[in-house]
């Protein structure tokens, strides 16, 4: 499943110079030291290397010259949440010897058509600058970057000990590069395709994986929209003996996982069936299904069941028991085929399903399964204006029975503030809480009342918050809330909501954690946008589209803040003069703007 | 909790339609955000163009509602396979592979989001960053390339010759050759007869 974007510590602090100060005698490391500079400094590194924590690290960095030097030495993980914080030249300058690298390209709004195409977050120059400067890179994590199959190769060429290629909601590349990943990298061990787009190259990708025993533990491409040879997938499981993670596409049928799992499934932890349904009807007795996943006895995750048949659902009986983590959220099924199996799914922890399994279904959710940590409900018809399967019924039978929730994601189109503060009681472990009521400014359909007071329960009483999002009718006071209370939040989506620009004050001056601000279609403007200028640099980014910022004002807090970056997104060129602001994208940067902004962007 | 009189103000304000009036505040604000919004409604970047007579005027009315680019969030990716849409109708989106000689990758474009063949063939120069493919589906002579596509029944015909409603409904492939190989299909030079 794919990761949710949260950090446990805030964004790698890459200050352009270490501090200075290498004389105040309260610094234990000075010149004036008995030990020579080498031999602490190897001391140092020593103890450094255990360090594993970004934010021990970067608090490390801090205490003075060397300990930022051997800091830089001995740092092997590196996390850039914003790609263009820093150029990669800078990367490398600082850490030497780099074995993995977690990159963020482009806003989370961009999932939802917010910002056009082309708009960067190019891995091209990271990874011409990594292939000269770290031959032993291990790991590449990218989340919403533009990788292109040339990139892809020289990455196949440039590292050869390379083990881990994560891709998740990336796009620009196509099958001919993963081929090149799969032929040149022969110590892959993960090779996760998530959500990304894959252009289908009609290359048999699967089949460019080295004959021999390969080194594979994660294979995922359920999002590669292409047909894949069969016979080589089946040759390669065989021949990836550490095997544990397995996630197919919709072009394997249900057949040919039976196959795979008589074939390796007693290793295999984590399943991602493809199609769940069969591909010829023809006369012959299906296969006994059950069989293949009784003999799954390792497998705790489960997704896929894409083009679903409900009949065969039942085929994953005998491994519900062992579930921790279940992904029905591409198949359409009715509480009536879903009651059955959930039943059994005692140890699930994460849950993840269309909204088609109805309150009902969520009731049953809480009935069984006392250790729910995670959940996600998504709409099986994202529209406003539709009936709506699930409401305030699934969400207070949700509190009730599964105390232990720490992460909701929940589409619905009626929500009573009742059950948001029943929530914020029965769940005092959630740190992410993101409610989506799709119809815009619905206020609570039972009292008509605004939902100021179910979000404001949620902030006040769930203590551990660090991610919101909003929804539903929402007037200041619901700002004023989350700015009193939400000390701990670092991630805000806003949408519709708020009356003036006092609720955008409220959560700028009142939530001292904020890293990521994420707002469209809400009447905040100038006022609200200059008084946050405290805190921008000690943000990841600001979102706002479709709000009420001027030209001039952000103008203004370019200009007063030379190491933020103020993109303009979507002006034309004919109203180049036109004051009003459609979507203003800022964030911090070391290196000053980028230099490969499209046309559509205007950096101020 | 404060309770004050704004509550009784938005209570008398939304007993009818929710929010209409600020609804219709925000609806003039969208004026980019309608226009990136492509038929295919995917953030791919492989149909290239939207074209402009595709851009809609904000409307007004409530019924604009459900017209909102990326509402309710629901990532595209997910939308793109959501299993109401099931994938029968991806060839209902009129999406059709684009081979180009010399090119190894396929990209694929989306027929539907053009109006005729100037639009495809700007579409075209767009998806392979090259100029001159587009005039090849009008003027044979004049360039290094010509586009042919299969047909429902596999042959390689010649893009152009057929009106336009027809060659979306049986177009199946796309491929932009070079002129040079693509002896076979009838093309003469102007004022030759077939």
């Amino acid at each position: 499943m794919s990761e949710d974007d949260e950090d446990q510590s805030p964004a790698t602090d890459l200050r352009s110079q270490p501090p200075c100060s290498p004389n105040k005698s309260r610094n234990c490391i000075s010149s004036s030291q008995t030990f020579p500079d080498h031999v602490l400094e190897n001391v140092l590194e020593n103890v450094l290397q255990f360090l594993d924590s970004r934010c021990d690290r970067n608090a490390a960095s801090l205490v003075c010259k060397l300990w930022w030097k051997v800091e830089g030495l001995t740092r092997s993980e590196v996390f850039i949440g914003n790609c263009y914080a820093l150029s990669p030249a800078r990367l490398t300058q600082r850490f030497k010897r780099v074995r993995s690298l977690l990159l963020k390209g482009k806003p989370r709004f961009a999932d939802f058509n917010l910002m056009p195409a082309d708009w960067g977050a190019n891995f091209a120059p990271w990874v011409s600058t990594m292939a000269k400067a770290y031959p032993w890179l291990e790991k590449v994590d990218l989340k919403r970057m533009f990788v292109t199959d040339d990139d892809l190769a020289l990455l196949a060429e440039s590292f050869p000990g390379f083990k881990e290629l994560i891709l998740v909601c990336c796009e620009g590349f196509g099958t001919s590069g993963i081929a090149v990943v799969a032929n040149k990298c022969r110590k892959l061990k993960v090779l996760d395709l998530i959500e990304s787009d894959v252009t289908d190259d009609e290359v048999d990708w699967v089949s460019c994986f080295p004959e021999d025993v390969t080194c594979l533990e994660s294979l995922a491409f359920d999002c590669v929209e292409a047909p894949i040879n069969f016979k080589a997938l089946e040759g390669l499981v065989g021949r990836s003996p550490l095997l544990r993670k397995l996630r197919l596409n919709r072009f394997v049928s249900l057949e040919e996982v039976h196959r795979l799992l008589l074939l390796g499934a007693p290793q295999l932890t984590s399943l991602g069936t493809g199609s769940f349904s069969r591909g010829d009807q023809s006369q012959q007795e299906p296969p006994d299904y059950a069989a293949a996943f009784r003999a799954c006895k390792s497998v705790v995750c489960l997704s896929g069941f894409r083009e679903l048949m409900p009949e065969y659902l039942p085929a994953i009986l005998p491994v519900c028991a062992n579930l921790t983590s279940l992904n029905f959220s591409y198949a359409n099924i009715s509480p009536d085929m879903f009651k059955p199996i959930i039943h059994n799914c005692h140890k699930l922890q994460i849950f993840w399903a269309l909204d088609s399994i109805c309150d009902e279904g969520l009731q049953a959710v809480a009935a069984t399964c006392k250790e729910l940590r995670e959940l996600r409900i998504f709409p099986f018809d994202p529209r406003e204006d539709t009936e709506g399967p699930v409401s305030e019924l699934g969400l207070q039978a949700i509190s009730e029975g599964c105390r232990k929730l720490e992460s909701l994601l929940y589409f619905c189109q009626h929500m009573t503030n009742a059950a948001l503060i029943a929530m914020s009681h029965n769940c005092p472990e959630l740190t992410v809480f993101r409610l989506c009521i799709m119809g815009r400014l619905r206020p609570d359909h039972v009292t008509g009342k605004a939902m100021d007071e179910g979000f404001g329960a949620i902030v006040k009483n769930c203590k551990k918050l660090t991610r919101l999002a909003v929804s539903g009718l929402l007037t200041d006071q619901a700002f004023r809330y989350m700015g009193e209370y939400g000390k701990l939040i670092r991630t805000l989506s806003v949408a519709f909501a708020g009356d003036s620009d006092m609720a955008l004050r409220h959560v700028l001056e009142g939530c001292p954690r904020l890293q990521k601000l994420e707002i469209r279609d809400s009447p905040f403007g100038d006022v609200a946008l200059r008084s946050g200028m405290h805190r921008y640099y000690n943000m990841r980014f600001v979102w706002m589209s479709a709000c009420r910022l001027t030209m001039g004002c952000c103008k203004d807090v370019a200009r007063a803040m030379p190491n933020l970056v103020v993109e303009v997104i979507g002006s034309d060129d004919d109203d180049v003069n036109r004051d009003y602001v459609e979507t203003l994208y800022m964030y911090r940067s070391l290196d000053g703007p980028r230099k490969d902004a499209p046309q559509f962007v205007t950096i101020l | 909790m404060e309770k004050g009189g704004v509550e009784h103000e938005i209570t008398e304000l939304r007993l009818g339609l929710p929010g209409r009036d600020v609804t219709e505040k925000m609806m003039k604000k969208r004026g980019f955000t309608e226009m990136i919004m492509t038929s295919s409604g995917s953030n791919s970047d492989e149909s290239g163009v939207v074209s402009g007579g595709d851009v809609e005027k904000i409307n007004e009315s409530p019924a604009a509602k459900s017209e909102v680019v990326g509402w309710p969030p629901v990532c595209s990716y997910r939308r793109k396979n959501n299993c109401k849409e099931a994938w029968t109708t991806k060839v209902g989106l009129g999406y059709v592979k684009v081979s180009m000689d010399g090119v190894p990758y396929l990209r694929k474009i989306d027929l539907g989001s053009s109006q005729d063949y100037d639009d495809l063939a700007f579409a075209l120069d767009k998806l392979f960053g090259v100029r001159g493919i587009g005039v090849a589906l009008k003027d044979g002579d004049n360039c290094e390339y010509v586009t042919i596509y299969e047909d429902k029944d596999g042959d390689w015909m010649l893009a152009g010759d057929v009106p336009w409603g027809m060659f979306i409904e049986s177009c199946k492939r796309l491929r932009i050759m070079k002129r040079s190989d693509a002896t076979g299909f009838g093309l003469q030079p102007r004022g030759v007869d077939e």
